[in-house]
């Protein structure tokens, strides 16, 4: 005689139809289940959004900039030829050079009218290149300038604007001395605080230090520019100080762009450990919310167990059918929860314009997270459903 | 075929309670035996023991000269699937699900694929007349038709023995009628019926009488 069995299709037929009959009562006791994949889902799902949204608008060329400067009062050696040719050798540096701030200068147009304050900025030609000014109108300068501390600017837009030039080989006097003006730009790749300054060669922006101030080196800011290639920002960053003044690195302050990818991963990273807690927080209430109502519901069918029972099933077949409700119960409402997840995400990226960044995987990890949940919660109702002997369940 | 040999029944609540005494009988392949006797009597647990729903205390219980007693719980399980069916006085048809598929219900731990089982139900249902009923809702139906397709789910699987606990118990006599009636063509057909039951014209309707008062089984 064979003996009784309960075939894997016909399980999951029983269980389905048993969570089928009271749709409303599953989805309230599932509730757990959903909120907690609808919290998976929807955070980890704007989460992702967001950090493309990051990466997406980060400026690739401001990613290859490194600044050093410093604030003690050292000696001049981190920056001289020699330290600078040791950052140019490193690995991913396209050119590194020598810009300083003489901060702000009065700027006139012809001797004796009035003058206008605006930030000058001595630059080598590593450090012009660096900053990579568009020039809308002339050129810039060069080493020969540098070499000669020729008395020529280059002037931004809203400068040029300010002073009333519109044509290059006009002078402009810096107290008392004239310069030519030898182009005007209107963008720089790098370093965006030239946008609305007047650039200089070093050499002729070190002659006007000497010639109307005493004050030493140290109250201007000197500064070490470098230009790398893309994703090395980070790396030279790491590596410039020590560079540039192997016997002290810490004496100098190194600015470097953060990683993008770094970001993305410390974004997803913060909002990853924060989902993970609420959804499990979630998924524990779902637990329990499930055991109680399959505990219940195992007093209330305690005649139907017994049918089953006089009808042939086997304890374990009985254990077997009350766990798959429950592992029903709990994939379903992982389901509902990830539809409602994804709608969430779905409508917040519409509001902000954003593309939508889902992942497969969550939503899959989201229903089978759900599914184990209700196969562990109704593992001690359906242990006691085995004991119901079909004789007292029959009892009329 | 049905063979019991000092079968006894005792519960032990607080102070034993003799449900049945020692008790011999036999029960053959084509018997339509009705048990009659005062609630409390025994005579639901003669029923039980005799459709291996319950175990007895002391004696030998043979089922074509196989012994049950001492056989494991799956094993009584499936001999009890598998050999008979089952008609209760409440019924007990599962509310969710309309009548064809409570009929395969009684097939559902059987060996027999999804397939044979919904011809078999579809042909079982008509057997009881109630073939246009068969995608109904049991809340629908009315107290003969659901114990009429209870018995479907009952015989749908080819049992030899058809127990049944006061059948006619809730229903009123139109539908008692009917259901006597199909019990009989059910019993002509070849299955052996056991039937407890308080009331006289259905106990009458059986080929054997059994009284049972106190816990002892007499023969009519």
């Amino acid at each position: 005689m064979a003996p009784a069995r309960l075939t894997l299709v016909d399980w999951m037929r029983e269980a389905t139809l048993s969570v089928a009959r009271h749709p409303g009562r599953a989805v309230m006791t599932a509730i757990g289940t959903v909120l907690g994949a609808v919290t998976f889902v929807a955070t980890l799902g704007i989460s992702s959004t967001v950090s493309q949204q990051v990466s997406s608008s980060f400026d690739v060329r401001r990613a290859t900039e490194v600044l050093v400067s410093t604030q003690n009062n050292i000696d001049t050696t981190w920056r001289d030829e020699e330290s600078l040719n040791r950052v140019r050798g490193l690995n991913g540096v396209v050119s590194a050079g020598i810009r300083l701030n003489i901060g702000e200068q009065p700027i006139a147009r012809a001797l004796g009218s009035a003058a206008r304050p605006f930030t000058v900025f001595g630059v080598d030609p590593d450090a012009l290149s660096t900053i990579e000014p568009r020039i809308v109108l002339g050129r810039g300068f060069d080493a020969f300038h540098e070499s000669k501390a020729v008395n020529v600017v280059l002037l931004a837009e809203p400068v040029a604007q300010s002073l009333g030039i519109a044509r290059i080989g006009t002078a402009v006097f810096i107290r008392d001395r004239a310069f030519t003006v030898a182009g005007i730009f209107d963008d720089v790749a790098r370093r965006t605080d030239t946008l609305n300054a007047v650039l200089m060669p070093a050499s002729t922006a070190e002659t006007l230090l000497t010639s109307y101030y005493v004050g030493g080196d140290g109250d201007f800011a000197r500064e070490v520019l470098i230009r790398t290639v893309p994703g090395a920002a980070q790396l030279i960053g790491a590596q410039a100080a020590l560079a540039l003044r192997p016997e002290a690195p810490q004496d100098l302050n190194v600015i470097a762009p953060p990683d993008p990818r770094l970001l993305r991963r410390e974004i997803e990273g913060n909002v990853t450990q924060s989902t993970l807690l609420l959804s499990v927080v979630a998924l524990a209430v779902g637990a329990v919310t499930i055991a109680n109502a399959a505990a219940a519901s195992v007093t209330t069918r305690v005649a139907e167990i017994g049918l089953r029972r006089a009808l042939g099933a086997r304890p374990t077949h009985i254990f077997a059918q009350l766990v798959g409700e429950t592992t029903a119960l709990g994939a379903i409402g992982g389901a509902i929860g990830v539809l409602i997840g994804v709608a969430v995400v779905a409508v917040v990226c519409i509001a902000n314009r954003w593309t939508p960044i889902l992942d497969v995987r969550v939503a899959l990890g989201a229903v089978a997270a759900s599914a184990a949940t209700g196969l562990l919660a109704g593992l001690w109702p359906a242990a006691r459903a085995t004991k119901i002997q079909p004789v007292a369940a029959l009892q009329r | 075929m049905l063979e019991l040999t000092g079968i006894s029944r005792t519960y032990h609540e607080g102070h034993p309670v003799h449900a049945l005494r020692p008790t011999d009988l036999r029960i053959g392949a084509n018997d339509y035996v009705t048990i009659t006797g005062p609630s409390g009597s025994g005579k639901s647990t003669l029923l039980n023991i005799l459709g291996l729903l319950d175990t007895p205390s002391t004696g030998s219980y043979r089922i074509n000269g196989i012994e049950m007693t001492g056989l494991r719980e799956s094993m009584r399980g499936s001999a009890r699937g598998q050999l008979f069916g089952f008609v209760f006085q409440a019924f007990h048809l599962l509310p969710g699900r309309t009548a064809i598929e409570n009929v395969e219900l009684g097939m559902l731990y059987g060996p027999r694929p999804t397939r044979e089982r919904r011809q078999r139900a579809e042909h079982t249902l008509a057997r009881v007349g109630l073939a246009h009923r068969a995608h109904a809702d049991p809340r629908t139906l009315s107290g003969g038709e659901r114990q009429r397709v209870a018995i479907a789910r009952a015989v749908a699987s080819g049992p030899r023995v058809l127990f049944c606990d006061e059948p006619t118990g809730n229903l009123d006599s139109a539908n008692t009628t009917t259901v006597l009636d199909l019990l009989r063509e059910l019993h002509a057909d070849g299955i052996a019926l056991v039937v407890v039951t308080h009331e006289a014209d259905v106990a009458a309707q059986g080929r054997r009488q059994l009284r049972v008062a106190d816990g002892v089984v007499s023969e009519v």
